[in-house]
């Protein structure tokens, strides 16, 4: 085997090892997150800040998921961009839905305030 | 290493083959699990709008969940895909024995993580009176977790194939598309797994 051959193998080799430790310390990152969750839903702070907070925990865990253990890291950007036409498209619809019904007028009427009765005079 | 590795590189993440410069299997898993997440936005959705405004006489959810028992199976199904990034780790590197511990593993905690949805279904069904019929909380939880839970089993049995298969002699550092594949599947599955955790668990705890 030639000298740059070598070299190349070794470089190679070097990045194989420097990934095995990175997913290592990124599954105990993403064990210490959950952690993080569990406790944080126990915190006396206003709800908003917690569902805020829970919100950005799980999507650091996601990310550091697709972009390291699904290699979107390494790989080509057009994985990334088709992967993140669904996950737009999915979100999109999901804030779409939870807006339009989490609406006054979207309340079941069985919870919703009786109609005012009009009376019409003839 | 194998003779393989050492004879010259295979890049794993570029294919000069295809006009995309992607291996096309990767390619199909990639749009397949795009429109995956729009299948379960859809789900996760449906699940929240019921909770917004939940119908009279609906179960209250945190009497019924065992935040505990979730919180060890979102671990054990992170620790399954350290294993499953290891296993495709290792066959990019031709290391077949490294490459059968880690899958065995991943199928390890797969199983453990159905194990423990199937005790949770029971514990729902038999003590909390919680079925897919009798209320509206009950239908969204278990069509969405229900869902989730086939997808694991299919990779647990896709997983299970590809152990059987690394027995036969036939697969090496140049089919380790067909691994990184399944890695891509199983991985997909932990993600959607991280957003019902908070979506469908943690967010009733607050």
């Amino acid at each position: 085997m030639s000298a740059p051959a070598t070299s190349d193998h070794a470089a190679g080799h070097e990045q194989e090892q420097s990934k095995f430790w990175i997913f290592v310390q990124l599954a105990m990152l993403l064990a210490v997150i959950t952690g993080l969750e569990l406790v944080t839903v126990y915190l006396p702070f206003m709800k908003w800040i917690l569902v805020t907070v829970l919100v950005v925990l799980s999507t650091v865990k996601f990310m550091f998921v697709i972009f390291y253990f699904m290699h979107l890291r390494w790989d080509k950007a057009f994985c990334t961009i088709l992967f993140f036409i669904g996950l737009v498209l999915a979100s999109g619809t999901m804030w779409a839905l939870l807006k339009l019904f989490s609406a006054e007028a979207s309340k079941p009427l069985t919870m919703a305030e009786p109609p005012a009765i009009v009376l019409r005079v003839a | 290493m194998s003779s393989t590795a050492a004879a010259g590189a295979i890049d794993h993440h570029h294919d000069p083959s295809t006009t995309t410069g992607i291996p096309n299997k990767k390619l199909l898993m990639w749009a397949f699990l795009a429109s995956d997440c729009m299948f379960f936005g859809c789900l996760i959705s449906t699940h929240l709008i019921y909770r917004l405004h939940p119908p009279p006489g609906t179960p209250i959810a945190r009497q019924v969940f065992s935040i505990e028992l979730t919180s060890f199976s979102t671990f054990i199904l992170l620790m399954s895909s350290l294993m499953m990034a290891l296993a495709v780790n290792a066959i990019q590197k031709g290391n077949l024995k490294s490459l059968r511990w880690s899958l065995v593993t991943t199928i390890l905690f797969g199983c453990i993580f159905l194990g423990c949805q199937v005790y949770e279904f029971r514990n729902f069904v038999f003590e909390k009176h919680l079925t897919i019929t009798n209320s509206i909380l009950g239908t969204t939880f278990f069509t969405l977790t229900g869902t989730h839970g086939l997808h694991v089993l299919i990779g647990v049995i896709w997983l299970t194939g590809m152990l059987i298969y690394s027995f036969t002699g036939r697969l090496s550092e140049k089919d380790a598309i067909d691994v990184e594949m399944m890695g891509l599947y199983w991985h997909f599955v932990d993600i959607v797994w991280i957003v019902i955790f908070t979506a469908v668990y943690l967010l009733e705890y607050i």
